[in-house]
């Protein structure tokens, strides 16, 4: 396969992760703040804050948007052409690395994406950040699953489709840690008896990462944010965990290297390997307060490091820019 | 749905001068006449949603960031009769041999320039003509394997030859494209038999390919090279890669190594290619030997060509036959190397480097089409009797300074087809681009191109301005 097609397929599918995810936290917060009791655009604001932290884009938001109102952050997460991150983004850079490889892919996958890509681009993005259109990001979740499915039954599952799973085990792991990170940066009550604040934010996250019923049929009992993290981190079997997340990534980096998963054979595969042990063997200790925050700091950082090794090993291609050379052809 | 309109002085494809459907016409006009005017446009609907949602674009430049347009695409099809084929595809096929035979003369010996039937200056002047191939040879002597030549009628209904394009033609995806579209929406308009099919051309095109690898490579490996996603056509290279099961490489996908062979950069390793397609113009495909400042393309590339390590698709050096100056001596060139007539006719042209014609084309520069030598896309073009005194006066500046740059040719009143407009059926102006491909033979498709001016009284018919396409039948019968 072409190191340039490996390329693109590992960001299409990143891509379409990726704007899953965000629309998943827009939601998800976007639903809390309807419970809120205090309606005032200032307290909205701060219910968003730890999200574009934990998301890194609060410095990019703030210069654009000084006066900080709930409703500009909706629009800069979702439609705004100036956040490289923002939903309308992913998908527009999803559909041009699909573009790429239109030949590659299968055109059900192709015109999925394209699909998703009109869409967003005919959708009214003042009526859905003023009028709160779930139906809206509804669709756009959607649209990424029945793109996953469409991958899963129409493309051959051989070396591409390896690096499409790389691709989206990648960002879902990332984003799943910057969920549970922002919970660090979130409001707390100045009030002794804060547990009820406390149990709602932590259900919002589970609700963002599609978790909330799996975790009472686990826990059947209160949210905790001791099994939350354990959930969300560990658990062998909830697919958005980071655990189960980074156990397929590595099948999936082990069938192309064709090296047995007890070995490596480049850098990529040994720090998955490294990640993976410490996640397999951290016990009820590595997951409490100020340890299970240094853990989600460092899972993210060797996460970015795999990716970069990836591209090395497989991708690594200068970046030029074919735009600067037009030519018009008979 | 009845089709009735102001025919004027124009030659119609589908109508006679009394206003008698044509006989190859009548079975699809009584057809149409069946259907409901709802009925049509629903169909038309779905098919312009289908064509948006697979993404069947083209990229229209000088706009706010390069916007992709769908291709329009008129549903009422064109049809050409047995008859009026045999013909075309007589007169191609002389023509496709005669300009093979002249470019490779004219890189080995060339006999015609010393036999004064081709002028010296013109190569020693033509932008395209590369020294570098000069005494290269090229396999099986083929030069141009992939041809679009532009075909229109006048207003007796005569077919000449517009230009040769025998380095990128494009649009033949449209062709392939316009005839499933059409088989989908309409399967009841084709006659029962007697439509020739077109879609066999990715297996043509991928034997001619394969006919031109290096010598001793069995199976070899064939690629497509794009110059990337935002080229105009990057959507046809794609789906010709597609259709052929080969890869689709851009330049910083291969390299040449030290053994001069061409290899591309695959997560396995680097792996041989032996043949490319290549869609990008000799201009850029080497920095090494064309222009440096390419990052299209591949360095070494023309290196492993001179040593036999990479066959080209068209070989490199066509460019000098699709000069428009060029253009004026096929008729020659057929006469000399094949000692025949040639059957197609060119428009009447006249060359101003010439001195008797300089003077014609000053005189008349209103009544005349003038056209740059080397420009595409209907780029560089004066069409006199529709511009301002200020356009003629600029053209008759840059004619008399560049005059072996220019040609002027008579206008054409091209003919019209019936075409669907604004809810109606109106005629619109029409040409033809037939497909030719020579591998081990030369194949002429059955069909082709056939490109509809949808502004009202409009002769450009080419995507960027304004055109559109039409599906394109050859039948094996004549009425």
């Amino acid at each position: 396969m072409l190191c340039r097609v490996a390329d693109s397929l590992f960001w299409m599918s990143r891509y379409i992760e990726r704007a899953e995810n965000t629309v998943r936290l827009v939601d998800v917060t976007l639903q809390t703040l309807l419970e809120s009791e205090h309606g005032s655009e200032e307290i909205s604001f701060s219910h968003w804050e730890p999200i574009l932290t934990s998301l890194g884009d609060l410095e990019l938001f703030e210069s654009q948007h000084p006066e900080e109102s709930s409703r500009d952050v909706t629009d800069f997460l979702t439609f705004s052409p100036k956040n490289p991150s923002s939903v309308f983004n992913c998908i527009a850079f999803a559909r041009e690395n699909a573009r790429m490889i239109r030949d590659q892919i299968s055109s059900e996958m192709w015109e999925t994406i394209n699909r998703m890509y009109l869409f967003l681009k005919n959708t009214n993005a003042e009526k859905v950040c003023s009028e709160l259109n779930f139906d809206f990001f509804h669709k756009i979740k959607e649209f990424s699953l029945l793109f996953q499915g469409i991958t899963e039954a129409t493309f051959p599952h051989q070396l591409g489709y390896e690096f499409i799973i790389c691709g989206r085990q990648i960002e879902r792991a990332d984003k799943t840690c910057r969920i549970l990170d922002s919970k660090r940066h979130m409001r707390t009550s100045d009030y002794a008896q804060n547990d009820a604040l406390d149990a709602a934010q932590w259900a919002a996250l589970l609700r963002g990462c599609s978790a909330f019923e799996a975790y009472h049929r686990i826990y059947a009992s209160e949210v905790t944010g001791d099994h939350v993290r354990n959930l969300l981190m560990l658990s062998r079997t909830f697919p958005r965990s980071v655990l189960f997340c980074v156990n397929r990534l590595q099948l999936a980096m082990h069938a192309i290297s064709k090296c047995s998963i007890t070995h490596f054979s480049n850098e990529a595969e040994r720090k998955m390997g490294m990640l993976i042990s410490r996640l397999n063997y951290a016990n009820e200790k590595d997951l409490q307060d100020n340890k299970a925050d240094k853990l989600i700091v460092d899972i993210e950082d060797a996460l970015a490091e795999i990716a970069v090794e990836l591209s090395n090993r497989y991708m690594f291609m200068e970046i030029v820019d074919p735009a600067v050379e037009l030519v018009v052809e008979d | 749905m009845q089709i009735q309109y102001d025919r004027g002085s124009f030659f119609d494809e589908a109508f006679n001068a009394d206003g008698t459907p044509r006989p190859h016409y009548r079975h699809l006009m009584d057809r149409l006449n069946e259907m409901s005017p709802e009925e049509f446009n629903q169909k038309r609907e779905a098919v312009d949603l289908a064509f948006l949602q697979q993404g069947i674009t083209f990229t229209v430049y000088g706009e706010e960031s390069s916007t992709e347009r769908v291709f329009p695409f008129d549903l009422m099809p064109r049809i050409i009769p047995k008859k009026e084929w045999d013909h075309l595809s007589a007169g191609l096929e002389q023509r496709i041999q005669a300009l093979n035979l002249f470019l490779n003369d004219i890189y080995h010996d060339q006999k015609i320039v010393k036999d004064k039937v081709f002028p010296e200056e013109i190569l020693k002047t033509g932008k395209h003509f590369r020294k570098e191939i000069m005494g290269l040879r090229v396999p099986k002597d083929i030069y141009i394997h992939i041809c679009g030549t532009d075909l229109i009628r006048d207003d007796k209904g005569e077919y000449l030859v517009l230009e040769d394009n025998g380095r990128c033609p494009s649009g033949v995806s449209y062709m392939l494209e316009n005839r499933q579209s059409m088989k989908r929406a309409f399967p009841r308009l084709f006659p029962r038999s007697g439509v020739r099919s077109v879609l066999d051309y990715p297996d043509h095109l991928l034997a001619a390919l394969k006919n031109i690898a290096p010598a001793g490579v069995d199976s070899p490996t064939v690629a497509v090279l794009t110059p990337g996603v935002y080229n105009s056509a990057y959507f046809e290279h794609c789906f010709l890669a597609r259709q052929m099961g080969v890869e689709i490489v851009e330049g910083r996908d291969l390299v040449v190594e030290s053994d001069d062979r061409v290899y591309m950069k695959t997560t396995e390793g680097l792996k041989r290619v032996d043949v490319l397609y290549r869609r990008i113009d000799d201009d850029f495909i080497d920095p090494e030997v064309f222009r440096k400042d390419s990052m299209l393309g591949v360095p070494g590339l023309v290196r492993a060509y001179c040593k036999g390590n990479i066959g080209l698709a068209n070989a490199l050096g066509t460019g000098i036959a699709d000069d428009k100056v060029t253009y004026c001596f096929v008729p020659d060139m057929i006469k000399y190397y094949l000692g025949e007539d040639a059957i197609l006719p060119n428009v009447e042209t006249w060359l101003p480097y010439r001195k008797d014609d300089m003077a014609y084309v000053m005189e008349n520069m209103e009544k005349l089409v003038v056209k740059a030598a080397n420009e595409a896309g209907g780029y560089g073009m004066l069409i006199g009797p529709h511009a301002t005194q200020a356009e003629v006066d600029e053209f008759r500046v840059l004619v008399k300074n560049n005059p072996r740059d220019f040609i002027a040719q008579t206008p054409i009143s091209l003919s019209r087809h019936p075409t669907y407009c604004d809810g109606e059926f109106d005629g619109r102006h029409i040409d033809l681009r037939p497909y030719i491909i020579c591998g081990e033979k030369t194949k002429i498709i059955p069909g082709g191109l056939t490109r509809v001016a949808l502004r009202k009284g409009s002769l450009v018919v080419n995507s960027s301005q304004g055109g559109g396409s039409k599906d394109t039948w050859v039948t094996n019968y004549d009425d």
